[in-house]
């Protein structure tokens, strides 16, 4: 009976995935300076890849008849959990080291790490 | 340029039209279905090797002589590009400093689940697709993730040192040897697996000596591969200034 629930609901995360990628690909050529565009690619990797990879594990869990179905849902689970602990990692390294090799021209509001070397 | 581009235009067409009217002229036979070989592969492997996994079985039993070589022609290429990168950091003159905290502790959650990934990889070598090779390149890996965010410096201070690997390096690759060499002790061939190695411990299956292969392949690669990451992670200054010795 929950089966079919399951299964819509991991079929909507999937499109809104799909939906995020566009955003994010649309903001990765909009924005203006590589912090932002940082921010775009996060946006990607999180909500266009870490969203429809559960939406894929509800709908495996949603389809009785598919073989190996506990498998592909915890993989992708599992591989979703991993992404959601790397990829913000990974801008976070990008725009501490474009921070620190003072390579970006931008014209920030505010820059709290700027103040704190400063300190 | 525009005869350049013409002669690359001539040489596409000539071998596109050659090729096909060879296969028009030319009767070549399509293979269709499976070859003896492969049928043979899949029907006998678990009775000849006690491994049911055939590409772990044809790698280190039917053509065990031709990895173990492989394995010693990688050997010798990391030992040549130890020989062009020969400095040894006498010193360690800096403290290691490396990203931020948020980084760091991810790294070591990441790498923990590497090794572990790696192990599996390594240790169920002889029952799912895997084995020593790729497991110790996950090993790896873990440490490639290690050097730039905790920096080089941190893996030396705790002892893990170019000389060290080298040296376990060697070891596996003995402990290979080994393996492929006991058989001839009793009369037996060369890299010979089921009638020397037991195919089952306590009921669980080991698949003769390609269990023992994979875990000492996976050291090896491993060993071999962190120590030529650190060694192309030693800073240019180390070889300019000379604090290096040869």
């Amino acid at each position: 009976m929950i089966e079919p629930v399951l299964f819509w609901i991991g079929s909507a995360l999937f499109i809104i995935g799909g939906v995020f990628d566009l955003i994010a690909a649309i903001g990765l050529v909009r924005f203006p300076n590589f912090y932002v565009r940082l921010h775009a690619a996060t946006i990607g990797a999180i909500y266009g890849a870490v969203l429809p990879l559960i939406g894929i594990s509800l709908m495996a869990l949603g389809l009785p008849e598919l073989p190996g179905r506990y498998a592909i849902a915890g993989a992708s689970f599992v591989t979703a959990i991993l992404l959601l602990i790397v990829a913000p990692i990974g801008s976070h390294v990008l725009a501490y080291a474009a921070h620190k090799s003072k390579s970006v021209e931008w014209n920030p509001v505010v820059d709290h790490l700027a103040e704190d070397e400063a300190k | 340029m525009n005869t350049r581009i013409l002669v690359l235009i001539l040489l596409v067409v000539s071998a596109l039209s050659v090729s096909i009217a060879a296969s028009l002229l030319l009767d070549i036979p399509v293979p269709r279905g499976l070859k003896e070989l492969a049928v043979y592969y899949v029907s006998n492997t678990i009775r000849d090797t006690g491994s049911p996994e055939a590409v772990a079985a044809i790698v280190w039993d039917y053509r065990g002589l031709d990895t173990i070589y492989e394995t010693l022609v990688l050997y010798l290429a990391i030992v040549g590009g130890l020989a062009i990168f020969r400095v040894t950091l006498k010193t360690i003159t800096k403290t290691p400093i490396g990203l931020t905290l948020f980084s760091k502790t991810s790294t070591k959650i990441i790498s923990l689940l590497i090794a572990t990934i790696s192990a599996a990889i390594t240790f169920h070598g002889h029952l799912t697709p895997g084995g020593g090779f790729p497991g110790g390149s996950a090993l790896a890996v873990a440490a490639m993730l290690i050097i730039p965010v905790f920096s080089m410096y941190a893996l030396l201070e705790k002892g893990v040192t170019s000389t060290k690997l080298v040296a376990l390096r060697g070891f596996a690759l003995t402990a290979i040897g080994l393996v492929a060499l006991l058989p001839v002790v009793r009369g037996l061939e060369i890299v010979t697996n089921q009638k020397f190695y037991p195919t089952q411990i306590l009921g669980i299956p080991v698949g003769g000596s390609i269990s023992l292969y994979n875990i000492f392949e996976s050291i090896a690669v491993a060993s071999g591969f962190i120590a030529i990451a650190l060694y192309l992670s030693i800073p240019e200054e180390a070889y300019k200034t000379g604090e290096s010795s040869a």
